[in-house]
């Protein structure tokens, strides 16, 4: 038993090691890497902004579900308020539903709630305290979606879309995405990257 | 029994830990010293001198407004400029990138003589650069260089500094003289942690 245990301990700092001599130098061991497209997530629980506790499966949509990280003083996760809930609409009427995570920090339940009431968000909205779940999908900035089928596979992982101010939206990735789910057809495009603010964790 | 159970597997997880710290450093030993050609590094080209001095009255002069081929530019710099080039990616919305500032601005007076090539890149909109911008940019006496990275689809950008990020914000890279990436940090940066990076690069503290 012990010797296993110290065999464990070696192989672990082993691969430590090796990790660190493929990361080089900086500080890209902060956040794990986010799962890759194709993964099927774990299910979890998290509270919403009132307390109540809710997991993941029962907030999917017969279709599918989009995770979206928001926050509340960002100015890039606030320029795409409408947008989302303008998604989460659209889409709850097709079987996919749109579920939010602030994992900032700085943001209380109070302030989320406060924030989605004066915006008119009205998905759900998850409090990730202690960036448990964002730490998980490897969630970095605000707004970034995660999209998931029934069996909690990751089908697309990234942007909203391409720019932050509407008239500029050339390229609609999320909503592209969700169609092609809709559809049954694998997803073309299954991420996409966009300017946005550092989801702020607990240090 | 539990005891010495418990102190044995103490000892190795101090050992464990041991090792893996001295495993880091030589990681971090082995790659300040003989760092092997990149054959992956950008190719370069010619760039107008990034170091060009300015006061840091950012409102006599225009701010520049650069594309996705500027920032590919700057990215690649001039084949005969050997200097490490540090970038930082910032918005004056972006409440880390604004408290982190002062310090990339004393960090650029401590090292814009020791040979470090900086130049900050702002992702505010194009409607700000003569408003927001240079108005932050004064406030916080910068005299680094500064452009504005105006494009509409941000993926290519971001893309084309380093394949590990997704435009978070504040962002910032260290490049070698080659060209290759040797630190990098996504949110509000540890103003220590960067000077050590500088000072592998350069050889040296200020």
């Amino acid at each position: 038993m012990k010797k296993q245990y110290a065999v464990f301990l070696l192989i672990a700092s082993l691969v430590i090691i090796a990790l660190a001599a493929v990361a080089g130098s900086g500080s890209s061991f902060d956040i794990p890497a986010p799962p890759v497209v194709g993964t099927v997530i774990d299910d979890f629980k998290l509270p919403d902004a009132d307390g109540s506790e809710h997991s993941l499966k029962a907030l999917m949509g017969k279709k599918g579900a989009v995770i979206i990280f928001v926050a509340t003083k960002c100015p890039v996760s606030n320029a795409y308020n409408d947008r989302m809930e303008k998604l989460a609409e659209d889409y709850k009427a097709k079987g996919i539903n749109v579920i939010g995570i602030n994992a900032n920090n700085t943001e209380p339940s109070a302030e989320v709630k406060s924030h989605a009431a004066e915006k008119g968000l009205k998905f759900t909205i998850l409090k990730d305290d202690g960036n448990k779940i964002a730490d998980r999908l490897g969630a970095t900035r605000t707004p970034e979606a995660y999209v998931l089928d029934t069996s909690l596979k990751l089908v697309y992982h990234g942007r909203i879309d391409n720019s932050q101010k509407t008239e500029g939206v050339t390229s609609n990735d999320l909503r592209d995405a969700l169609d092609e789910l809709l559809a049954g057809k694998a997803i073309t495009k299954t991420g996409g990257a966009a300017f946005g603010c550092t989801i702020k964790r607990v240090s | 029994m539990r005891t010495t159970s418990a102190k044995l597997r103490q000892t190795i997880m101090r050992l464990s830990l041991f090792l893996t710290r001295l495993a880091v450093i030589g990681c971090l030993v082995f790659a300040a010293l003989g760092k092997p050609q990149d054959p992956s590094a950008a190719p370069r080209s010619a760039q107008p001198d990034l170091r060009k001095v300015r006061t840091a009255d950012w409102t006599a002069e225009p701010i520049r407004e650069i594309n996705l081929d500027g920032l590919k530019k700057i990215l690649q710099r001039d084949g005969k400029d050997t200097r490490p080039l540090l970038v930082n990616f910032w918005a004056t919305w972006c409440d880390p990138c604004r408290e982190e500032f002062p310090d990339l601005v004393k960090l650029d007076n401590d090292y814009k003589d020791k040979g470090l090539n900086f130049v900050a890149i702002s992702l505010d909109d194009i409607s700000d650069i003569k408003s927001v911008v240079p108005k932050f940019l004064t406030e916080m006496k910068a005299t680094m260089p500064v452009v504005l990275l105006n494009v509409n689809d941000p993926e290519p950008a971001i893309k084309v500094v380093d394949a590990t990020w997704d435009g978070q914000l504040p962002a910032t890279f260290l490049y070698d003289k080659d060209g290759k990436v040797v630190f990098r940090h996504f949110g509000r940066i540890n103003a220590d942690e960067l000077r050590a990076a500088i000072n592998r690069q350069v050889g040296g503290k200020p």
